[in-house]
């Protein structure tokens, strides 16, 4: 596995927050109200310890949309709300224009596209700088715990690079959470393009 | 005002973006994915067509690629989450007439059609 330097971790900082950034550009655009982000927080994870990881983490129920995506490196991208959050954002989104229908449903349809537009500014800022062409699978809504949600997904990947960073809406006590995996594997891919984005 | 083929699986994103297109005098016809786009191609034929990229069963790039090769020549906006540089570079080299980044500007969006209907493929 490669290793990786102060140098190269702060490269990688940068390229996360410069694709939190974009994502949080775009839900401003969305919500038309001012965006907080954090520095990102980056962890490498083992294999054995991964499902550990995973578990130590709240047991919450959170609203989570998964957006896997795959090329030169490959991973799971997850958008993270609470229940609280994730309904006062739809309600942010929907306004007064909630059409008639399954209020689930909308919720839903809405959640999905949300993380699906915020998690494509994250990850594909970070493919733009690191010139590797990605393909994406299809986002999926999911409730339930990090844990309940992620294991499953994740029980064929070995080692993790694992990426957090939280934003908040201040004003509508909103926060969420993007969550990276990249797998390993593809992992030292992602750090020869990190590498070679550095250094040209 | 034009007919156009609104293509996307997200009720989210339809319902922004035909807000828009109804602003600017639009009808709209909406479909979930490339392939029921395509079936409804085949009774009706919009001015302009606006397709997302991502979506199930049929995605939007595909979608562009068979309507090209079967030489129909209505003009097609593409409207994606995907942030990718070289996404745009796929699109227009298929024949799209613009890509815009999700939530498009919806003045742009609107101009971007006028242009699209002017021109043509």
């Amino acid at each position: 596995m490669a290793i990786i330097t102060d140098d190269l971790m702060d490269a990688l900082r940068e390229i996360i927050n410069i694709g939190v950034g974009k994502a949080a550009g775009t839900l401003n655009e969305l919500l038309a109200h001012h965006i907080t982000l954090e520095v990102p927080r980056i962890v490498i994870i083992h294999s054995n310890d991964l499902g550990e990881h995973i578990s130590k983490r709240s047991e919450e129920t959170l609203s989570l949309v998964t957006l896997p995506f795959s090329g030169q490196f490959s991973g799971l991208s997850t958008l993270l709300f609470s229940m609280d959050s994730a309904s006062k954002l739809v309600d942010m989104l929907m306004g007064e224009e909630i059409p008639v229908g399954d209020l689930d449903a909308i919720k839903t349809g809405t959640l999905t596209e949300i993380g699906n537009i915020l998690l494509n500014a994250v990850v594909g800022s970070i493919g733009n700088i690191l010139n590797s062409r990605l393909s994406y699978s299809i986002p999926t809504y999911h409730v339930g715990s990090l844990r309940n949600i992620l294991l499953p997904i994740l029980q064929q990947e070995s080692e993790a690079l694992e990426v957090t960073t939280r934003f908040t809406v201040q004003s509508r006590h909103i926060t969420g959470e993007i969550l990276l995996l990249f797998k390993v594997g593809s992992f030292d891919s992602f750090i020869e393009a990190l590498e070679t984005a550095i250094n040209g | 005002m034009a007919i156009i083929l609104h293509v996307d699986d997200s009720s989210f994103s339809r319902l922004q973006i035909g807000k828009v297109l109804k602003n600017g005098g639009h009808e709209i016809i909406p479909a979930d994915n490339g392939k029921s786009a395509l079936e409804l191609l085949r009774t009706t034929t919009p001015d302009l067509i606006i397709s997302d990229i991502l979506m199930p069963d049929m995605d939007g790039i595909t979608f562009l690629e068979i309507l090209r090769n079967r030489g129909n020549t209505i003009p097609i906006i593409m409207v994606t989450a995907d942030v990718q540089k070289d996404t745009e570079t796929i699109c227009l080299a298929l024949g799209a007439s613009a890509l815009f980044n999700k939530p498009p500007n919806g003045d742009d969006l609107l101009a971007a059609i006028v242009q699209a209907l002017g021109k043509g493929v």
